[in-house]
């Protein structure tokens, strides 16, 4: 049978078991002086289980069968089970000898009970202006994504220009000197650059070291979401609680947006709102990861500044909300709400 | 010699403007954006403007504009960009305008403080200094049968050192030939590339760059 084995290899161990045991059954049959066909008794049941299976696996190996409108896996599985056992019925009624043509009246009822699964599902669908909604959704976040990446390598590329780069310039300029001072036999100012350029490296060294982890802070990769937040709250000047409740860690791109959203967070406390207290809480709630940064500063946050917009960006991406209550003079609310499927 | 110098980040500034009052430069004025060095150089009138090319507000191309604006202003004054990126566009720009004393370098190459500080004497006394990457940037784009594969190796090496801005004594030292020799290999240069020999050696690199540019 060639094509069975694209099946599956269950499918194809029950097609040859079939096969074999039929043929033994017709070899009995025939030796045993033939006489009525009894065989077709068993043959019957046999078509009818392969036909299941074999539809089973067809759907489950090309999904393209049923992702189409107005179907659904049920509806496309229901729908091959009613038409095998019609067949089944069609031949129980053509062994046994003919007569009434009885399997209309459960074909009828297979009919009927179709019907009201393809109404359901057709209700249930989402509608033509659902899905072009959802595709403006879609085309708006993945902009927004692309723009808030654009506008971040922009940044990181100022802040290797500004920083460590000219360090490095400045710290080359020293020694270029330093070596004119040797040349010169003028020892002390020459050690004295050399000090200066010493200096030099640290401080780019250090500046690397900051810019490296505002693209990804290894301990975020190393030590999860929690620990990541904790040494965001270490190094802030504010005091910050942070309670984290999470079982399991959530997905990479989930915890590289909340990590970023409470930096974030915590830099708009200290800098604008100039606050002393920040609170963190991140909690699993259903199927998404819930986020809020509480401070107690003087408000009045813009929710369209940069900052904001490019965490919104961040987040919609993840089809998840960010949400800013920042009333002039009140507590800062920032929520985050990152589905994790 | 008197120096404006125009770069946004004080570290840089202070470090060039020491370096060059170090080398008896006389650093007239020390800026850190545009506006501030066209201001500066119609007032000191200084030979030279030594200038980054990324500058506040935007931080693209300020400096150059102010520059090419300053240099409008008071004729005369010669212009030696740095940056840390280079781009063959912008030394085009640069070189596109009249008269001589145009630069464009690096910032790595003030490293090198000797040559540096020989560059910013050359360009303020009317030479070019065309950084290696720029060269390298346009000889990267010459065309497979273009006149330039006619050239020997020793010859593109000089073609090079052209384009940088060297004088015919500085190619002999760096590529250790006899004046002579490199006067003969100029000459065979100019004329597979049919350039007409002009006597400055800034007329020269711009038949050069023009040349290349045009590749």
């Amino acid at each position: 049978m060639p094509g069975s084995a694209q099946l599956g290899r269950a499918f194809a161990v029950q097609l040859w078991a079939s096969v074999l045991t039929l043929t033994v059954l017709v070899l009995i049959w025939a030796l045993s002086g033939a006489g009525g066909f009894w065989p077709v008794w068993v043959f019957l049941p046999f078509a009818l289980a392969l036909a299941i299976h074999g539809w089973v696996q067809l759907l489950r190996r090309h999904p393209a069968i049923w992702r189409r409108p107005r179907m659904t896996f049920a509806l496309a599985l229901t729908s091959g089970i009613a038409l095998s056992l019609t067949l089944f019925n069609v031949g129980v009624w053509g062994a046994s000898g003919g007569g009434s043509f009885w399997p209309q009246w459960p074909a009828l009822a297979f009919a009927s009970a179709l019907a009201i699964q393809a109404s359901v599902v057709m209700f249930t669908a989402p509608t033509q202006r659902q899905m072009s909604e959802r595709i403006d959704v879609l085309t708006s976040t993945r902009a927004g994504a692309v723009d808030a990446q654009e506008e971040k390598l922009r940044r990181i590329e100022r802040d290797l220009h500004d920083g460590a780069q000219a360090r490095l310039v400045a710290l080359g300029m020293s020694l270029g000197m330093a070596e004119q001072k040797l040349d010169a036999a003028e020892p002390e100012e020459a050690r004295e650059l050399l000090a200066e350029a010493r200096a030099g490296a640290e401080h780019a060294l250090r500046e690397l070291r900051d810019l490296a982890r505002g693209i990804h802070p290894p301990v975020l990769a190393d030590r999860g979401l929690e620990a990541a937040v904790r040494s965001l709250a270490d190094l802030s000047p504010m005091y910050v609680s942070v309670s984290v409740e999470l079982r399991e860690r959530p997905p990479a791109t989930v915890e590289s947006a909340a990590y970023f959203v409470s930096a974030e967070g915590l830099a708009n406390a200290a800098k604008h709102a100039q606050a002393s207290r920040v609170e963190i809480r991140i909690a699993r709630r259903g199927a998404s990861l819930h986020l809020e940064i509480v401070d107690d500063g003087k408000g009045g946050a813009d929710p369209e500044g940069s900052g904001l917009r490019g965490l919104r960006s961040r987040v919609q991406a993840l089809d998840g909300t960010l949400r800013v209550l920042s009333p002039p003079g009140g507590r800062t609310v920032l929520t985050a709400e990152l589905p994790c499927a | 010699m008197r120096v404006v110098i125009a770069e946004d980040l004080a570290l840089l500034r202070d470090g060039l403007a020491r370096l060059l009052r170090d080398n008896d430069f006389d650093v007239v004025a020390a800026v850190g954006d545009g506006e501030a060095l066209v201001r500066a150089v119609v007032e000191h009138e200084p030979d030279i403007a030594v200038v980054d090319i990324r500058l506040p507000p935007e931080f693209r191309d300020e400096g150059l504009r102010a520059a090419l604006r300053a240099r409008d202003r008071a004729p005369g004054t010669a212009i030696l960009v740095v940056s840390q990126y280079v781009e063959h566009a912008y030394a085009a720009e640069l070189l596109a305008g009249p008269g001589g004393g145009v630069g464009y370098l690096l910032k790595d190459r003030i490293l090198h403080v000797t040559e540096f500080v020989e560059a910013v004497r050359r360009v303020a006394g009317g030479g070019a200094a065309l950084d290696p990457e720029v060269v390298a940037q346009l000889f990267s784009r010459r065309r497979e049968d273009g006149p330039l594969e006619r050239l020997t190796p020793r010859e593109r090496e000089v073609l090079t050192l052209m384009a940088e801005g060297r004088s015919n004594a500085g190619i002999a030292e760096a590529l250790v030939l006899t004046v002579g020799a490199v006067e003969k290999h100029v000459q065979s240069i100019l004329g597979k590339l049919d350039l007409l020999q002009s006597a400055g050696d800034h007329r020269r690199v711009l038949a050069v760059l023009k040349y290349l540019q045009h590749q």
